[in-house]
C-alpha cells in the first residue's frame, strides 16, 4: 500500500527516528512502512494519523 | 577508557556473535577430525558460548527494543545451560553405568534449557510492543519451521529407504536455530 509518510515527514523536517520516537516504534518500522514493505495494523495507522493530525485516508492511499 | 579505543572487533555485540559462530565451526572441525575428545569439545563449546555474554548484557536502546534485549539475555543463558547440560550428561553417560532413572534425569540436563529457548521465543512474541519487529520474528520462525519440516521429511524418507544413517531427533533444535539465523540474515540483506 502506498503512503505519503515520507512527504509528510519532510514537511515537518522530521527524521525517521523522530517519527519513530513519536509513534513509540523502532526506526526500522517507520522505514518499512514508508517504503511500502510493511502495512501497519489499524491501531498503528490511527496512531500515525494522530501524530500528523490527519485522517488515515490522507496518509495511506488505495491500491498497490 | 572510551569505547573508541577498544579493538574494532569488540565494539559491537554482533561481532562477538560472529566470533562465536567462527569458534563453533573451529571446534566442530577439531571434533570431527578427531583432534579433540568429547569432554574437551564441550568445555571449549561452553567457553565459546561465553562469547555471547556481551549480547546478553546489551541494554535496550535505539537499535533494539526492550523485549529483544530480554530475549537475547534469555537465549544466551539458555544456550549456555544447554551446552553445559549436554556436556555433563554425555560425560556421565560415557563414564558410568547409569540406571534408567538416572539416564532419564541426565536427559533432562540438556532438555530443560532447550525448553528455556522455546519459552524465550514465546515471551518475546508476547512482550514485543513493536508490531513490525514482531512480524519479522514470526516470519523468521516460520521459515525456520519450514526448514525443519523440509529437511526432516526428506531425511526421514532417505533413512527409511536405508540410504542414510539414523540420527537422533534432537537435531531439530540446531537446524531450527540455523534456519532462524539464516532467515534473519536474509531479512537484513533484503532490508525487510
Amino acid at each position: 500500500m502506498k503512503n505519503r509518510l515520507k512527504v509528510l515527514r519532510a514537511e515537518r523536517d522530521w527524521s525517521q527516528q523522530d517519527l519513530a520516537t513519536r509513534l513509540e516504534v523502532s526506526r526500522q518500522s517507520v522505514n518499512a512502512i514508508e517504503t511500502g514493505r510493511y502495512d501497519p495494523s489499524l491501531p498503528l495507522a490511527f496512531r500515525i494519523a494522530d501524530v500528523f493530525g490527519l485522517a488515515i485516508e490522507d496518509i495511506f492511499l488505495r491500491g498497490e | 577508557m572510551s569505547g573508541t579505543s577498544r579493538p574494532w572487533l569488540l565494539t559491537s555485540p554482533g561481532r562477538w556473535v560472529a566470533l562465536y559462530f567462527f569458534s563453533v565451526v573451529i571446534i566442530a572441525a577439531l571434533k570431527l577430525t578427531g583432534a579433540i575428545e568429547s569432554p574437551v569439545g564441550f568445555i571449549l563449546l561452553a567457553a565459546a558460548t561465553c562469547l555471547l555474554l556481551p549480547l546478553a548484557r546489551r541494554r535496550s536502546d535505539g537499535c533494539i527494543s526492550r523485549a529483544m534485549a530480554d530475549y537475547n539475555r534469555r537465549i544466551v543463558f539458555s544456550s549456555l545451560g544447554y551446552v553445559l547440560g549436554l556436556g555433563i550428561a554425555v560425560t556421565l553417560w560415557n563414564s558410568y553405568e547409569l540406571s534408567d532413572a538416572l539416564v532419564f534425569a541426565i536427559s533432562l540436563l540438556p532438555t530443560v534449557p532447550t525448553f528455556g529457548i522455546i519459552w524465550a521465543m514465546a515471551r518475546y512474541l508476547a512482550e514485543e510492543q513493536d508490531e513490525y519487529l514482531r512480524h519479522r520474528m514470526i516470519m523468521a520462525a516460520l521459515v525456520a519451521l519450514g526448514v525443519v519440516l523440509a529437511i526432516g521429511i526428506f531425511y526421514g524418507f532417505l533413512e527409511m529407504f536405508e540410504l542414510v544413517p539414523h540420527i537422533w531427533a534432537w537435531w531439530v533444535l540446531p537446524v531450527w536455530a540455523i534456519g532462524l539465523g539464516l532467515a534473519q540474515l536474509w531479512q537484513k540483506v533484503r532490508g525487510s
